[in-house]
């Protein structure tokens, strides 16, 4: 259904003295793809078992299209657990379908279901061997399909892209961004942050249980003061400190990293090093993904 | 996506537990326990029924002496023959000429004895010794010779005093007639106990097993996003029990196909409704012990540690068989042999009986021989009924609340705790 949204609303969760989560609370619209980023032990499993009700919230509500989520509806989610739990010693078309049908299908659409994703994953001639004659990146691919197979409209991943060779992370990332496209909610955790930059539409990073930073990698890029790259041979050092509010980052060469409040502009910089003699680079630095992650990671203190 | 979404509806809970148990049913009927277990036990069956036809055979075998007959004793040669067969015995007899030629023949072996002297007086020659029923035969011959010329001196018919005799006998009443149950029940009883023991033994430890590879896979939380772990527990042990009754089922018909025609149990009648009684007693005791080895087994998360953690239930069994092999088999075996039990010793297993762990295996024995009034059976199946509800009650949230949680073991106490 267009439009839904998966909302955690202020959910916490704490395992004995020990806080999992704390008033957690983001989005996931239909149709995105919602990276979940974050260090280990920050709560993204945590907060997949919840949303899957695997898991009781102490406090907060898991709604999907403005409803509390419930049993029924949860039937909806196609999940997959980080620690990868299907049957070792089942054959792999026999547990798609039964999975298929414990999440309400009936046995011919789940076989038929489970023929064309297994075709569509590259496994179509696996289908009758047991999980455990497969090697570790095909028994993912088949962990993928149980997700898939019943035609979600949400679909949560623990860390899907672990562990996957570069040729299974393609497919990977395909299948993702063709089922967000046909409107599923998509959301995933993963440490692949280039993939993670990528790939989402939106990215939340999470820390100690506590959401820190959420949006597009856009957004979160234009939470942070901007940074330039200046390839000034001829300057001495310290020049760019004569520019208001300026910060040398980094000295790479003649090339210096410098960031400036949002209040100087940016031509005032390029005057300053104009002023030194010849400027070979004046660039605009976008931070990559995993250089937010850091700062916004260690900046603030552990709450 | 709405158009895509199929019927929410079709996964009810009958459903959900449906798919479940013909999961765990499927599996396990190809797996080892089933085919082999099966295999090994009719196989049994047939080498034991084989071994009784034997035994019985050589029962039924009836020795043939050779006997020679020389002189006036020659007299007794026909009327040994008449009554070999009503002794049991077998006899070949034959004229020898000379005494002598007679004694050779014994040394050499091709004679069993050689009957010289007179009827009334006959003097048997043999090699190492005499058969005791050849001897007692050849003795009574020998009396009723001598009986017969005094009856004739006497002037009376030897032949009208024999008809006589034989038409004397003793009537018997019986006042306790034993019923076929009663002569065959302790056996039946038996075996099916130890059949019930075996059962619920092994095929709980089979869902103990299958409750922890879930969780050590992980395929509980996929599994858990989707039924109630109320739903999931009530379907294995649905799904893996019906696999040990087939299995029992399976072996029980072996079993009496194999006796009855061989006659080791005379009384198939006995022997189904024993099979019957034995069936339903399985079903209860199974889902009593089957939820408990279940709650147990979750609170680990290896298959390794299974074991141990289900030591306090499989103890519980063991005690059981101990119970019926020290108090309930005794004391059955006391009444039905006619005597009365040790002191003590019926009223204990009849108290035994209906504590509802102890129920399934002492009443299978105690109903089995037929001394099981019918209050009392149905009183022993309420209690186990009851207990169910209880254990399932208890066993559902010890595992619920344990399924999820990897790693340590976890103490029963904190599995019956709320989930945090």
């Amino acid at each position: 259904m267009a439009g839904r949204v998966l909302e955690i609303d202020r959910v916490s969760k704490r395992y004995g003295s020990v806080v999992a989560l704390q008033e957690l609370s983001f989005e996931v619209r239909a149709g995105e793809l919602f990276g979940f980023v974050g260090p280990n032990g920050a709560g993204k499993t945590t907060t997949m078992r919840i949303v899957l009700g695997v898991l009781a919230a102490d406090a907060g509500a898991v709604r999907w299209g403005g409803e509390p989520i419930t049993f029924a509806t949860r039937r909806r989610i196609g999940y997959m657990p980080e620690e990868r739990g299907l049957y070792p010693s089942m054959g792999v078309t026999e547990q798609l379908v039964y999975l298929a049908e414990l999440h309400g299908m009936r046995a011919p659409d789940a076989r038929a279901a489970s023929a064309r994703w297994l075709e569509r994953l590259g496994l179509a001639d696996r289908g009758g061997e047991q999980l455990q004659k497969l090697s570790q990146g095909n028994q993912q691919r088949v962990q993928l399909a149980a997700a898939l197979l019943f035609s979600p409209d949400v679909l949560i991943l623990d860390e899907p892209f672990s562990g996957l060779d570069p040729v299974a992370v393609d497919v990977m990332s395909a299948v993702l961004r063709e089922q967000a496209d046909a409107g599923i909610s998509v959301l995933f955790s993963s440490h692949q942050l280039e993939l993670v930059e990528q790939l989402c539409d939106r990215v939340g990073i999470i820390r100690a249980g506590r959401m820190v930073a959420a949006g597009s990698v856009e957004e979160l890029r234009s939470g942070s003061a901007p940074r330039y790259w200046v390839d000034a041979p001829g300057a001495a050092a310290g020049w760019a400190e004569e520019v208001l509010g300026a910060t040398v980052v980094r000295v790479d060469g003649s090339r210096t990293l410098v960031e400036l409040p949002t209040s100087t502009g940016d031509q005032a910089l390029l005057q300053a090093a104009l002023a030194t003699g010849p400027v070979r680079e004046f660039r605009r630095d976008t931070p990559s993904l995993s250089e937010l992650f850091r700062s916004v990671i260690t900046e603030e203190p552990a709450a | 996506m709405s158009s895509a979404t199929p019927d929410r509806s079709a996964l009810g809970p009958r459903r959900a537990i449906y798919l479940i148990a013909r999961r765990e049913f499927v599996t396990r009927i190809r797996g080892k326990v089933f085919t082999i277990g099966t295999i090994v036990a009719v196989a049994l069956l047939a080498l034991y029924a084989v071994l009784q036809l034997a035994v019985i055979d050589r029962i039924n075998t009836t020795t043939t002496f050779k006997v020679g007959f020389s002189g006036p004793a020659t007299a007794l040669a026909q009327p040994l023959e008449a009554a070999s067969s009503s002794l049991g015995f077998k006899v070949h007899v034959s004229d020898i000429a000379t005494d002598a030629q007679g004694r050779s023949d014994v040394r050499a072996g091709s004679l069993d004895a050689l009957v010289e002297g007179t009827p009334g007086a006959p003097q048997a020659v043999v090699k190492t010794g005499i058969d005791p029923t050849l001897q007692a035969a050849l003795v009574a011959l020998a009396k009723q010779e001598v009986l017969s010329n005094d009856l004739s001196a006497a002037g009376l018919s030897p032949a009208a005093v024999e008809s006589q005799i034989n038409a004397v006998s003793v009537r018997i009443d019986t006042l306790q007639p034993a019923t076929a149950a009663q002569l065959q029940g302790p056996i039946i009883g038996f075996v099916m106990a130890f059949a019930l023991y075996l059962f619920i033994g092994i095929y709980g430890s089979v869902i103990g097993q299958g409750v922890v590879a879930e969780k050590a896979s992980r395929v509980v939380e996929i599994l858990l996003s989707t039924v109630r772990p109320g739903q999931l527990l009530l379907g294995k042990v649905i799904g893996i029990g019906l696999v040990g009754l087939i299995q029992l089922g399976i072996i029980a018909l072996c079993g009496l196909l194999l006796t009855v025609p061989t006659g080791v149990l005379a009384l198939p009648g006995a022997a189904i409704g024993a099979v019957l009684i034995g069936v339903m007693w399985f079903v209860l005791g199974f889902i009593l012990y089957a939820l408990m080895l279940a709650a147990t087994a979750s609170l680990v998360s290896r298959v390794e540690e299974v074991s141990s953690a289900t030591v306090p239930v499989t103890m519980l069994l063991v005690v059981t068989w101990l119970l019926a092999y020290v108090v309930a088999i005794p004391a059955i075996d006391a009444v039905t042999g006619g005597g009365a039990a040790p002191h003590g010793l019926a009223t204990l297993t009849t108290v035994l009986s209906l504590i509802p762990p102890f129920t399934p295996v002492l009443m299978s024995i105690r109903m089995a021989a037929g001394e099981v009034p019918l209050w009392e059976g149905l009183l022993a199946v309420a209690l186990v009924l009851a207990s169910i509800v209880g254990v399932t009650w208890l066993g559902a949230r010890i595992y619920a609340n344990s399924i999820l949680r990897f790693g340590a073991r976890i103490r029963i106490r904190d599995a019956l705790r709320r989930s945090p």
